[in-house]
């Protein structure tokens, strides 16, 4: 730690605790959690730059979509999503969650994730390499540093519109919604 | 006067800061153990300060007050052990008070973690209670063997007795007190291949698993209060305490490391294999001990 630093530090400790303190919800969504286990473990240690998965939504504030999401799932990760206590960063890991990818005419898949929850980066390639989500972390880290890593406060603003998608996706929800729609 | 208010103010601050170094300690070793470079000594400083800053979720009054409850209860046994020559609460109670106030740790934190009526919670909490039960018995058994060897019931006289007379885990009954307690400290810690209740694969860590943002920042708290009571009780018994605090807490560092090691490498107990072997072999040493001494 530089003294640039520890100025830092002092000016905004928050916003320093959240960048070097992401604590990843351990998801698998589709295949891309299988790039995950070496970044955690000792081939690429994320735990150096304060990344390590947790078990449970509430103790998490970074959220990786790995891979394809099935309408079903769709369901899961809005209710983790919603559970996750702000501020909260997602991160879209592959090109599934992007455009659709390789399923991009599948029945059963969502083609764009970022009308349903919002997104704060994405990770391009399928599947992206491991370092790719260090790369993702760096910008996190640059993106939280601007003030631009805002997807919680869009989620609030607009939540008529995410929840509005959500339910043409998935019928009638049996959740009752995070903020008031009025 | 001062000097005792002085002391209460400043020893639970002493064990609080000791307690967040291991929980840093910990993790830069188990990391070094594993080959990997390992997070910063004061990752968990950084990710408290996340957590404060974090909006929370309660789950109801008795939530919250449980969790103060444990609080309380960690700081109040803090207050009743001596480390080095500090010992601000020296002339009340003893070993017994301890043995009464441990308790409230945990129940404070079932108590809590009841109110958040997730059912990993309430199989957390129940395999954390079974494995107090396993290793509740080796350490009373532990506990009275001391005190009969030194014929009292101060945790002061028996660092004092240490002091002149040398280490009782080298003196010939407790040894076997002392060897026993070592066995069971991973139990007590809830380290590998104790860590039955806070499994995070099996049960997405167990009671832990509604705290989020200040919940889960005094729940470290507490942790690390757990983590220095019981490792700092093993020093005041077995290892003759310490003629100043610095001296009391590289003794703390040395069986934390070897606890470490044991975490590091030992898969995880089911829970009837955990009761099995807490039954079976810290019971076997420290009745043995009883025993003699008693003889």
């Amino acid at each position: 730690m530089d003294r640039n630093q520890i100025r830092k530090w002092l000016r905004a400790p928050a916003k320093m605790a959240n960048k070097y303190s992401l604590h990843a919800i351990y998801f698998c969504t589709g295949c891309g959690i299988i790039e995950v286990p070496p970044v955690i473990t000792a081939r690429w240690d994320a735990e150096r730059f304060g990344v390590i998965p947790v078990a449970t939504p509430r103790q998490a504030n970074l959220f990786l979509i790995t891979g394809y999401v099935s309408v079903k799932t769709l369901r899961a990760i809005i209710r983790t999503y919603e559970q996750m206590l702000e501020p909260k960063y997602t991160v879209g890991f592959g090109s599934c969650p992007i455009n659709g990818g390789m399923y991009w005419d599948s029945y059963n898949t969502i083609k764009h994730l970022d009308k349903y929850i919002p997104i704060d980066g994405w990770i391009a390639g399928c599947m992206p390499r491991p370092e790719a989500i260090f790369i993702a972390v760096t910008h996190l880290w640059t993106l939280i540093d601007k003030g631009m890593a805002n997807g919680y406060i869009r989620y609030r603003e607009n939540y008529e519109f995410y929840r509005r998608n959500q339910e043409m996706v998935l019928g009638k929800l049996d959740w009752p919604p995070l903020y008031s729609t009025e | 006067m001062v000097a005792k208010v002085m002391q209460i103010i400043l020893s639970p601050v002493l064990a609080l800061v000791v307690g967040v170094f291991f929980l840093g300690l910990a993790r830069k070793i188990m990391a070094r153990i594993h080959w990997r470079y390992g997070p910063p000594l004061v990752q968990p400083v950084i990710d408290m300060i996340r957590l404060f800053y974090q909006k929370s979720v309660s789950h109801g009054s008795v939530f919250d007050l449980g969790l103060i409850l444990s609080l309380a209860g960690s700081i109040v046994v803090v207050l009743f052990l001596p480390f080095g020559q500090m010992c601000p609460l020296s002339n009340s109670g003893g070993l017994l008070v301890i043995l009464y106030i441990m308790l409230l740790a945990p129940l404070g934190l079932a108590l809590s973690g009841g109110q958040g009526a997730n059912p990993n919670i309430s199989i957390g909490i129940s395999r954390k209670l079974i494995l107090s039960l396993g290793y509740e018995v080796p350490l009373l058994l532990v506990l009275l063997a001391v005190m009969t060897h030194y014929k009292t019931i101060s945790i002061i006289e028996v660092v004092k007795i240490q002091q002149s007379t040398g280490w009782s885990i080298i003196s010939f009954p407790l040894f076997l007190s002392g060897l026993s307690y070592f066995l069971i400290l991973p139990a007590i810690l809830g380290i590998r291949p104790f860590d039955i209740s806070s499994a995070l694969q099996e049960i997405s860590s167990g009671p832990i698993v509604e705290y989020g943002g200040k919940y889960l920042a005094l729940v470290t708290i507490e942790h690390a209060f757990a983590l220095f009571i019981s490792i700092a009780l093993f020093v005041n018994l077995f290892l003759g305490g310490g003629a100043n605090p610095l001296i009391f807490f590289a003794k703390m560092l040395v069986v934390f490391v070897l606890g470490l090691c044991i975490n590091a490498v030992f898969p995880r107990f089911r829970i009837e294999q955990a009761i099995k072997y807490l039954w079976k072999w810290p019971t076997l040493l420290a009745f043995l001990g009883l025993i003699i001494t008693l003889m």
